[in-house]
This record gives structure tokens, sequence and C-alpha cells, in this order.
């Protein structure tokens, strides 16, 4: 037993030098304090101000999108993701701000999606609305 | 009987060197694969996404070669016990969520696949951490 903890320990420490190593090679690029950077983020206020050239995207499940969405929003989200974004892209042009919510600040599916949209479709301009789907209708209801 | 728990050793190893280096390929993604199960703060999640990939490939590698075997055994064990709870928690939570176990290739796995994969592993760690306790194994080899 006591052999097992103290070769646990010491695996625990090997396994922190290039852990560490890694952090530290890659500090710069990593938010360290938010899961998505200030700078990835976009303030209710703020994306509506930016008008006709912010396309809004509905990252929630399709009921919750049928129940009551930002107008003009699309509907994009994991479970229907290749059906979705063939329907969202042909709208989309390089001069548009893309803006993603979920419903809360607390999920995690308009920061998946918006990453998807970086990654895989290639999008500049994706932001993660602050506070998502809530704090869209607190400011507007 | 040596060669079955051996091979044993060898397939759960690789698991966890396979999981360890797509993980550790992609570290933020699993920070954020941790913190979707809302259990810990984003600054530990991270840091964790750092740190647990390399700690299972060590871990690995200690099964492999049998060096601190012990050490590696009781904390993939763990590891396993601790992904299992933290998996059933969220479901029980209603968290709609990817375990990140496999970096991508469990993206789309769904609660049952994770369970399946996380106890059958569970089940070949115990088995191991079972026969080495009660000397089963009569391997003299041992660290």
């Amino acid at each position: 037993m006591l052999r097992a903890v103290r070769q646990g320990l010491l695996l625990l420490a090997l396994a922190a030098l290039p852990a560490i190593g890694q952090a530290f090679y890659l500090r710069n690029k990593v938010s360290w304090e938010s899961p998505i950077p200030a700078s990835e983020l976009v303030a209710v206020d703020q994306a509506r101000a930016w008008g006709d050239s912010a396309i809004w995207i509905d990252a929630r499940p399709d009921d919750e999108f049928a129940r009551d969405h930002v107008p003009g929003a699309f509907s994009l989200n994991e479970d229907h993701w290749n059906e979705l974004l063939a329907q969202f892209l042909p709208n989309w042009s390089p001069d548009k701000k893309v803006v993603v919510y979920c419903s809360a600040e607390s999920c995690n599916a308009a920061r998946d999606v918006a990453k998807r949209l970086r990654d895989e479709a290639q999008l500049k301009d994706v932001f993660v609305l602050q506070g998502g789907w809530e704090e869209w209708v607190k400011k507007n209801r | 009987m040596k060669v079955f728990w051996r091979i044993l050793d060898f397939i759960v190893a690789g698991i966890f060197i396979y999981a360890g280096v797509l993980k550790v390929l992609d570290p933020v993604q699993f920070g954020l694969d941790i913190d979707n199960y809302k259990i810990l703060p984003w600054f530990i999640g991270v840091r964790l996404g750092f740190y647990l990939p390399w700690l299972e490939i060590f871990c690995g590698v200690a099964l492999v070669f049998r060096v601190v075997y012990h050490g590696g055994l009781s904390i993939l064990t763990a590891l396993s016990l601790i992904f299992i709870g933290a998996t059933v928690a969220a479901k029980v939570r209603g968290l709609d969520i990817t375990c990140g176990c496999f970096g991508h290739a469990s993206q789309h796995w769904n609660f049952g696949q994770h369970m399946t994969i996380d106890l059958a592993i569970f089940f070949a760690l115990g088995a191991l951490l079972w026969i080495e306790l009660t000397g089963g194994r009569l391997d003299d080899k041992e660290s």
C-alpha cells in the first residue's frame, strides 16, 4: 500500500513536468481566466449596435429556437450541424460579424458552435453573446 | 494465465496512452470538455486539461514497462472512478456533455457509450489491481 502511494506520488510529480512545460509554451495562446477570451465575447448592447452587419446564430436546441429567438437569427446547433450550416452559410459574407448565443451565461453551446465556425467553416469575426438568450431577453423585453 | 494479465496490461495501457496523446495535442479543448461538467471552475479545469493527459500517458507507460506499476494502476483506477462519477453526476444534472475522453473521437458518444467504455476500463483496472494485491499473477519482476 505504501509502495503504491510512493509510486503514485512519483507519477503525479513526473506528469507535472511536461504539463508545466506545455502550459508555459502555450501561455499566450490560452485564456486562463475564462473559457471564452474577452476578445471573443460581445455584450448585447454592442452586438445590437452592429445592426445589419451582424448575423445572429442561435445555438440552442431546435425546440427552444422554435419557441422564440432573436429576430432574424439562424438556428445552428450541433445536433443538426451539417444541415443547418448549409442553410446558414449562403447568408454569410466576409464583412459580417457573427454573434452566437445559447441559453445563458453558463451554457456551452454558443462557445462550441463559435469554435466550430472558426475552425471548420473558417469564419472570421465570430463572437459569443455575453449572457446568452437570457441577457438578450432582459435587455429587449 | 500470466500472459492474459500481461495482455490486459497492454490493452489498458494502450487505451490510456492513446487517450492521453489525443488530449495532449489539444489541451485547451480538453479543458473545455472538463468545464462542460460544471464541477470545477475554469481556472482549475484548464490546468487539469494540461495535466491529466500527461498523467494518463505516464501511468500507461508504467503499466507497459511494469515500472512504478502499483502507482500507475492505482492512479488510473482512481481516475477511471472519477470519470464515471462525473459522467453520472452530469447525467443526473441533465447536462448534455461530451466526455472528451478520446478527444474528438468521443465527441458524439451518448451516455450509454460513455458508461460502457468507462465501466469496461474500470473493471479491467480493478481486475489488474485485484490480481496484484492477491498475488495471483505470481510475477517476480515487480518494481
